[in-house]
């Protein structure tokens, strides 16, 4: 990276903490989709550990090959410091990620990740809830291209809405955010 | 487009509970970036992927769901969660139209973590892609554009 371009990113992220803005609009409700094993999942899926989440999808050839290896790395920085946080990625594109192709990509993205997949409805009541939006652009030879929002989000261990974290930070920076929140939790 | 907006403007409004007004009303002037080009450094520095030079790329980037920013003049960098005439708060696809427009927004700003967020209630004024950074670095990266439109291009003359 370019020393100009690193002192951009410094100055995007490197300002004073402490008195953040509550968000304008409330974050998370209740869902019900299936994970990679098959097994049905609501909300309480997300209770007893926090978690970092993130809607997008596994043949996606563009934000989410960063976000989720950002993720991957923050949860792996959060376990050095010795703070268990779960993974979890909700499709976008239930027509690919079935329950089946979910559970072969998984591990590839994070041995703990919790992989929800869902019919359309019950995944747009989650983006509903997340509001999160997907947007069908366009389709290639491998399928369908999405426009989706892209932000991760940290949830405590009751699941509640925490903070959102740009994935265009660094996962070093996504884990020190995280602590900081999960630390005061 | 007014309607679109008005539209928006409701229905953050209806999803803004009351203990969590907080945040700062501002008008800003800025252009729409692509965040991930910029602050990465991938496609070259930050003065070549703004304005033209980087339009076709950006687009691409907010379609795959790239973060789309607000440069403002003093150089500071608004994440835009959400802009006027997009039904969510995370994503959409109005960004694909106005990527590298230069705006005047007006909107509530939110700090969180060091960083800046941004809700855009109004686009005040748009003056279109006024930075015309090709004349400096041609297309970055060049391959956003297909060299079957290029060679039509040169063709038409």
């Amino acid at each position: 990276m370019r020393p100009a371009v690193a002192a951009l990113v410094v100055a995007l992220v490197a300002s004073p903490v402490g008195a953040e803005s509550p968000l304008p609009f409330d974050i998370g409700g209740p869902f019900t989709l299936v994970d990679q094993g098959g097994e049905e999942r609501t909300e309480a899926a997300l209770v007893g550990t926090p978690s970092l989440l993130f809607f997008g999808y596994a043949q996606c050839q563009s934000i989410c090959t960063v976000a989720l290896p950002r993720m991957a790395e923050t949860v792996d920085l959060l376990d050095e410091a010795g703070l268990k946080v779960r993974p979890v990625l909700v499709t976008i594109d239930p027509a690919r990620d079935t329950p089946a192709s979910l559970k072969d990509a998984a591990p590839g993205i994070h041995p703990r990740l919790l992989a929800l997949t869902g019919s359309e409805a019950a995944l747009s009541a989650a983006r509903r809830a997340y509001r999160v939006e997907r947007e069908k652009i366009g389709e290639d030879i491998q399928g369908p291209i999405f426009s989706h929002g892209s932000f991760v989000y940290l949830l405590d261990d009751a699941g509640q809405f925490l903070t959102l974290l740009p994935p265009i930070l660094g996962s070093e920076r996504m884990a020190e955010i995280a602590l900081k929140y999960l630390k005061k939790s | 487009m007014m309607r679109l907006l008005a539209v928006a403007t409701l229905a953050l409004c209806a999803a803004m509970p009351a203990h969590a007004a907080e945040g700062k009303r501002i008008e800003i002037k800025g252009e729409l970036i692509d965040t991930w080009c910029y602050f990465s450094g991938v496609m070259g520095g930050p003065e070549s992927v703004v304005g033209t030079a980087h339009h076709t790329c950006a687009m691409w980037c907010a379609a795959g769901g790239i973060p789309v920013g607000l440069l403002a003049e003093d150089g500071e960098v608004y994440m835009v969660l959400k802009l006027a005439g997009d039904d969510e708060s995370n994503g959409g696809d109005t960004f694909l139209t106005m990527n590298n427009d230069t705006i005047v927004a007006e909107g509530m700003h939110y700090a969180r973590d060091g960083i800046n967020y941004l809700v855009v209630s109004e686009v005040i004024a748009n003056e279109g892609i006024p930075n015309h950074t090709h004349e400096d670095f041609g297309v970055t990266p060049g391959n956003t554009i297909p060299d079957s439109v290029v060679d039509k291009v040169l063709e038409d003359g």
